[in-house]
């Protein structure tokens, strides 16, 4: 979930236990902790001898990235692409649809119809996978097609909250007022309507996109091995033992894009808001 | 219809009649409501103590078969026997009134009593052993799997609980060196969880980098990947886990929190107490929730246990993919099985949470 980081009120720093010895210990224990697993990662990713004893890589080389690019990290990386691309494209607009007709239902059926969307994020996803495998099976949907269906149902819950948050604050009368200044049906939901939704649906996409991009269980039990995502890799680099260098190049594939996606997101956010 | 002239009953044509019902239809009706009432009370009776047996031979590995062996022998035993056994047992001059020494008259009626005792007795004794010993066959192999994944949960859930409120009183309190603590947290959040567990793999394995930076030993390093307490997956669901329990708690609080801080300063509490007293009981709802959805997620996430894991017991999902993709194809319903367990379990967790948090509620 994207942050919503508001500057502390500064009266709260004295709050802190401990002193300012202590305070500078426990930013730099949480800052390690929340960095740590991925400190090896990127050692291994750049690490061309590193044999046992040894703290530090003896020789550094990109010999992982190359052995990484033979064994199919670009069609991965086209496939999860797509997947998440796809997941989002279809997820974004449903969740939105769900979300308007959530608010305008009432409330006595409002509350069931978001229960049974919300619904996904209590079912272990391995568990909605196994039962739908036989359906898909049964029915004849094509492998690719099963495994994007379901991560959009998977995907759901995180859309449809998020417009859900979004509209909870979003005032109808706004468009009113627009319409009244003479605005067309048209130009007020270009004006007023995409602008105003335009953080909610960036957030839902990117939630969206991220379900697909690093989705392995539905990939594996349902894509039954046809789709090599990039999560299908790793999973086989990480499974066995040896295969330090291409786990850490992989992870690193899969991780770096949604940060830069999520630094993105956040600085035309910043820069939203001083406008 | 009245009834015509005798004749024999079993010659001449077959005529129909409602008679039978109605003749004697309150008989009827009370007969039926003493089997129903027998029937019902039985059940209750064996289903409690068949379920507490289970658990008492899923739990206690030597005595548990002790009791398995003698359900077990029950079973073959005919309900004829068993009904004479009881009533040697219960009757007035039984065996349990000649123990407890009841004098003539003494002891209640249980057998041809009032409450039908003896046979609602007869009935759950028997039937009791049955109940047992069908949910020990039923979950005795999915359970270990269950207990390993509820002790993964509530550890990962603990840990990621203490260490995402520690975050963002941090983040909360400290301007600038929050940010970047924020801004760390905020960089775990979008990381699957399966490069997470390679990346934990990478660090905490035998020769990981911790070992190496530690400069320990051959075989001086403990065994947190695969070891006997799963420390590794838990750490793993503790390290993504909090960050994202630490920025729901940031979120919810960023506004309110300050001022009151300030009036508890005012009023002579020092920075613990604040933490403790103004901090926590805020953020407390907030806590509880996201500490639900991680207990709830990792209940039912596969890749870490499958990753990191030991492979016996191993966790519900691990569990129920393997059996699922098994060659064997009758081991498909035992991964069906499995995976309804752990939905289960998961929907037991949310009403229960449900609950404490509705009464969380009531308390503020």
């Amino acid at each position: 979930m994207i942050p919503t980081l508001q500057r502390p009120p500064p009266s709260m720093r004295t709050s802190m236990p401990g002193g300012a010895a202590g305070r500078t210990l426990m930013g730099l224990l949480l800052i390690l902790w929340f960095t740590l697993p991925m400190i090896p990662v990127a050692l291994w990713a750049v690490a061309g001898r590193w044999h046992a004893p040894a703290v530090l890589p003896q020789t550094y080389s990109w010999e992982g990235w190359s052995s990484a690019a033979s064994s199919g990290l670009f069609p991965a990386l086209l496939a999860s692409a797509l997947l998440g691309a796809g997941v989002a494209i279809l997820a974004t607009p449903l969740g939105f649809m769900a979300a308007v007709s959530i608010r305008r239902l009432p409330r006595r059926y409002a509350r069931p119809v978001e229960g049974i969307l919300l619904a996904p994020l209590a079912i272990p996803p391995f568990a909605l996978v196994m039962g739908m495998n036989v359906v898909l099976l049964r029915a004849h949907v094509p492998a690719a097609a099963g495994v994007l269906l379901l991560l959009v149902v998977t995907a759901l819950p995180y859309t449809v909250f998020m417009f859900r948050s979004a509209l909870a604050g979003y005032d109808d009368r706004f468009e009113e007022a627009a319409r009244s200044l003479g605005a067309s049906k048209a130009q007020s939901i270009r004006h007023v309507r995409l602008p105003l939704l335009t953080a909610a649906t960036s957030r839902a996409a990117f939630l969206a996109f991220l379900v697909g991009w690093g989705d392995y269980i539905v990939t594996l039990i349902v894509g039954g091995g046809q789709l090599r995502t990039l999560p299908m890799t790793l999973a086989s680099a990480a499974s066995a033992t040896g295969n330090e260098q291409l786990t850490a190049v992989l992870s690193l594939t899969v991780v770096l894009p949604p940060l830069a996606l999520l630094t993105a997101l956040l600085l035309t956010r910043r820069h939203g808001r001083i406008r | 219809m009245s009834p015509g002239p005798a004749t024999p009953p079993f010659t001449g044509p077959a005529t129909f009649t409602l008679e039978p019902w109605t003749s004697n239809a309150g008989g009827l009706a009370r007969s039926a409501a003493v089997s129903l009432y027998i029937a019902a009370a039985s059940t209750l009776l064996a289903c409690t103590v068949g379920f507490a047996a289970a658990a008492y031979i899923l739990a206690m590995p030597r005595a548990g078969r002790l009791v398995a062996a003698v359900s077990a022998a029950t079973i073959p035993i005919p309900h004829l026997i068993g009904a004479g056994a009881v009533g040697l047992l219960l009757s007035d001059a039984g065996f349990l009134a000649r123990i407890l020494g009841m004098p003539d008259g003494g002891f209640p009626t249980f057998v041809g009593g009032p409450f039908w005792s003896a046979v609602i007795f007869e009935y759950a004794w028997k039937e009791s052993a049955f109940v047992a010993l069908v949910i020990v066959g039923s979950l005795a192999r999915s359970v270990g799997g269950l207990c390993v994944s509820l002790y993964i949960a509530a550890a990962s859930t603990l840990l990621a609980c203490t260490v995402g409120f520690a975050a963002a009183a941090y983040i909360l309190a400290m301007p600038r060196a929050g940010r970047l603590v924020a801004a760390v947290s905020a960089a775990t959040i979008p990381i699957p969880h399966l490069i997470g567990a390679g990346a934990v793999g990478l660090l905490l394995s035998d020769a990981g980098f911790l070992a190496r930076i530690l400069g320990m030993p051959d075989g001086g390093f403990p065994t947190f990947v695969g070891g006997p307490f799963w420390s590794a997956v838990i750490f793993e669901y503790a390290w993504k886990e909090s960050a994202f329990v630490a920025l729901v708690i940031v979120g919810s609080l960023a506004r309110s929190v300050g001022g009151l801080c300030d009036a508890a300063a005012t009023l002579g509490a020092a920075p613990l107490q604040r933490i403790t007293h103004v901090v926590l009981p805020l953020a407390l709802p907030a806590l509880a929730v996201s500490g639900l959805i991680v207990f709830v997620y990792t209940l039912g996430s596969y890749e870490v246990p499958w990753l990191l894991g030991r492979i016996s017991p191993e966790a519900l999902p691990v569990r129920a993919v393997r059996l699922f993709g098994s060659i064997d194809l009758d081991s498909r319903p035992q991964a069906m099985a499995t995976a309804l367990v752990s939905v289960m379990a998961g929907a037991v967790a949310i009403i229960g949470g449900l609950i404490l948090l509705r009464r969380l509620r009531g308390l503020r």
